[in-house]
């Protein structure tokens, strides 16, 4: 059984700038990998290599079982992408976005109803593009991804400009076409929102993977879990942080609850970006 | 999952691209506009256009006391619509007649010892200058006035030879009208027009990315290209033979014409694939538009003004084209004739081709 992804040693360098510098990665099907990284990092020219975009310098790719370059066309007839520019004809109706990338994967006469219900586009399905909010684009773009029953996804910034419900909602989507068996590449700078949908994460930097694992592991093996105690004591407020690793953590905590004025106590753990910028030395946004 | 789709032929995804294309271009009102008013406007202006030619000819003379001699003539031939100017040399005179200042088509330059030479019996020559339009007749009518002239100062008919210069292309009884010289103009307004309304598609698709999103599907870029050719080429194709019908100029070798037409069309397609790739927004397309319109203009322009054109004109691509237009619908050239003037315009549009792909793919790969 192959994995739906399948990439080694990667490069790739525009001019004399290495953009990427020896990437390796497998995604299995049904999985959804977040692939985080700031700006420049080398995610997008990586997603261009593995969407047929560009011809990697070395290395090799391998997409459901068939080699980049020499079947792009058969990989891209089998995968959806869904870009961070609202990439979509103005001058043409949803439908009728639809229904022209639909030709070009073959398909004909399909009934997209379904798919502009599940993303909430169908009463304006039949007007143009142009009248749309970027929400309805970036929805519209999600429906476009999906309309060839892809085997893998590639969504870069999919939430992006999404109101919280229209943005849980695409989560939604995300979410049933891994369990449907799709492969989900997820490019985003929501740390939040790649901790809840992403089985593994990928730290991209200067070209290269910095950390690969379940976002658990990463916390685990990377971040430092503590209670964080606040309590009134003298007319001020007084609050302790307890690493939960410590010898002696439950005394401490015992101690500390155990005192009239008793404020707050909160569980924490490290951030997805905290260990990013402590694996790189870097912050997602720069 | 479902089973994945049958990758579509090559041919089905072009039809497709060409397809939408041609509903984005019927949605693009100001594209769309000024195809139509384009072409109606063209129509109307080559009907108006007069369909006579202009028998007033100014003369210009050159040599010592002729002038008088031929102001005295031509006024007693003004009902024939004769002036005279007089010129200080030879070179002033055949430039005036070159470019046409002081509206002066034909010249005479007499020698400064005519008066002397008539007088004494002994043989002249006077050359006659004239551009490619000028009807022989007229020059005939100017020897003969120069012969009774002679015969006026000596009182005999006298050897007065007579040497033709022709400037330009000698068109001797083959003059155009007006309307026919703006016959190919037109014909190439249509086409340039229809370059910036496939410029401006392009544009769209480069600004928008939407073309990421086609090559990211099983439509590869070459798909995309030659979609974008087959459009643009059509749409300037269709919209030049409209004109042509409509001005009722596929009377003659209508296959040879059509050819020419189809050349042009791919070349201006060409053009449009590198003038989209710069462009923006309208503003922008039209201003990198104009970098390539403004040259290739000027041999349609140079119709206009017969005997002007000079030699650097003939190595613009258009001029074979043109050209090629020109002599099929005014003087009835065959595939013979026109062969030159098909490889012309042949290699240039491969040239083009090259650049103007080349430039797309280029810009594509940048996105």
């Amino acid at each position: 059984m192959h994995a739906a992804i399948e990439v080694k040693d990667l490069e790739f360098s525009y001019g004399d700038i290495k953009a990427v510098d020896g990437v390796s990665v497998e995604v299995a099907k049904g999985e959804i990998l977040g692939f985080l990284g700031p700006n420049g990092a080398g995610k997008s020219t990586t997603i261009k290599m593995l969407t047929g975009q560009l011809r990697p310098d070395a290395g090799s790719i391998s997409v459901l079982g068939m080699t980049m370059p020499e079947q792009t066309v058969d990989i891209q007839a089998r995968i959806g992408v869904c870009f961070e520019e609202k990439n979509v004809y103005e001058n043409m109706s949803g439908r009728e976005n639809l229904d022209f990338f639909a030709r070009l994967y073959g398909i004909k006469h399909k009934d997209f109803d379904p798919f502009l219900r599940n993303v909430g586009l169908i009463d304006r399905a039949d007007d143009r593009v142009s009248t749309y909010s970027k929400g309805m684009r970036q929805r519209l773009m999600m429906t476009r991804a999906m309309i060839n029953d892809p085997e893998i996804l590639f969504l870069d910034e999919p939430t992006d400009g999404l109101d919280p419900v229209s943005a849980r909602a695409v989560r939604a989507v995300i979410k049933s076409e891994a369990e449907r068996g799709a492969a989900v590449i997820l490019t985003t700078h929501d740390m939040n929102e790649a901790d809840q949908l992403s089985d593994r994460v990928a730290f991209i930097n200067e070209g290269r993977i910095a950390a690969l694992d379940t976002p658990e592991n990463l916390k685990l093996k990377h971040g430092q879990r503590s209670v964080r105690i606040r309590s009134r004591s003298g007319g001020g407020v007084e609050e302790q942080v307890i690493a939960l690793d410590d010898a002696g953590a439950g005394d401490q905590i015992r101690r500390a609850v155990d005192v009239e004025g008793l404020m707050t106590i909160h569980t924490e753990e490290a951030t997805l970006e905290n260990i990013f910028i402590e694996l790189t030395g870097r912050g997602l946004d720069a | 999952m479902t089973a994945p789709a049958q990758v579509p032929s090559r041919l089905s995804i072009i039809a497709t691209i060409v397809q939408k294309d041609f509903k984005a271009f019927t949605r693009d009102r100001l594209y769309l506009f000024l195809s139509i008013l384009g072409l109606v406007a063209y129509v109307a202006i080559f009907w108006m256009l007069p369909n006579t030619v202009d028998e007033t000819v100014t003369i210009g003379a050159t040599g010592a006391g002729v002038q008088e001699l031929l102001a005295r003539a031509t006024g007693e031939d003004e009902a024939a619509g004769l002036d005279v100017v007089a010129f200080d040399s030879r070179e002033t005179l055949v430039t005036a007649v070159e470019e046409g200042d002081d509206d002066v088509a034909l010249g005479l330059a007499f020698p400064d010892d005519f008066f002397a030479s008539v007088a004494a019996g002994r043989p002249t020559t006077v050359t006659v200058v004239a551009t490619a339009e000028v009807p022989a007749e007229l020059r005939s009518a100017m020897e003969s006035f120069v012969r009774e002239a002679a015969f006026a100062i000596a009182g005999s008919p006298l050897p007065v030879e007579f040497q033709e210069e022709i400037l330009g292309v000698d068109r001797v009884g083959n003059q155009v009208t007006l309307r026919e010289q703006f016959r190919p103009l037109l014909a190439f307004l249509v086409l340039l027009i229809e370059m910036l309304s496939l410029a401006g598609l392009l544009a769209s698709e480069m600004q928008s990315r939407t073309v990421t999103a086609v090559i990211t599907t099983p439509a590869r870029l070459s798909d995309f290209l030659t979609a974008k050719v087959v459009f643009g080429a059509s749409l300037a194709f269709g919209q030049v033979v409209l004109l042509l019908l409509a001005i009722r100029s596929l009377d003659q070798q209508p296959v040879l014409l059509l050819t020419f037409l189809l050349l042009g069309s791919l070349m201006v397609t060409a053009f449009a694939l590198v003038a989209g790739s710069y462009g923006k927004d309208f503003i922008s397309v039209l201003f990198t538009s104009l970098i390539f319109l403004i040259p290739m203009m000027i041999p349609a322009f140079s119709l206009l003004f017969p005997g002007s054109a000079s030699s650097w004109v003939q190595a613009i691509p258009t001029y074979g084209l043109v050209q090629g237009i020109v002599e099929v619908t005014s003087y009835g050239a065959g595939w013979a004739d026109s062969l030159s003037n098909l490889g012309m315009v042949a290699g240039w549009t491969v040239v083009a081709f090259v650049f103007g792909l080349g430039t797309l793919r280029r810009k594509v790969h940048s996105l």
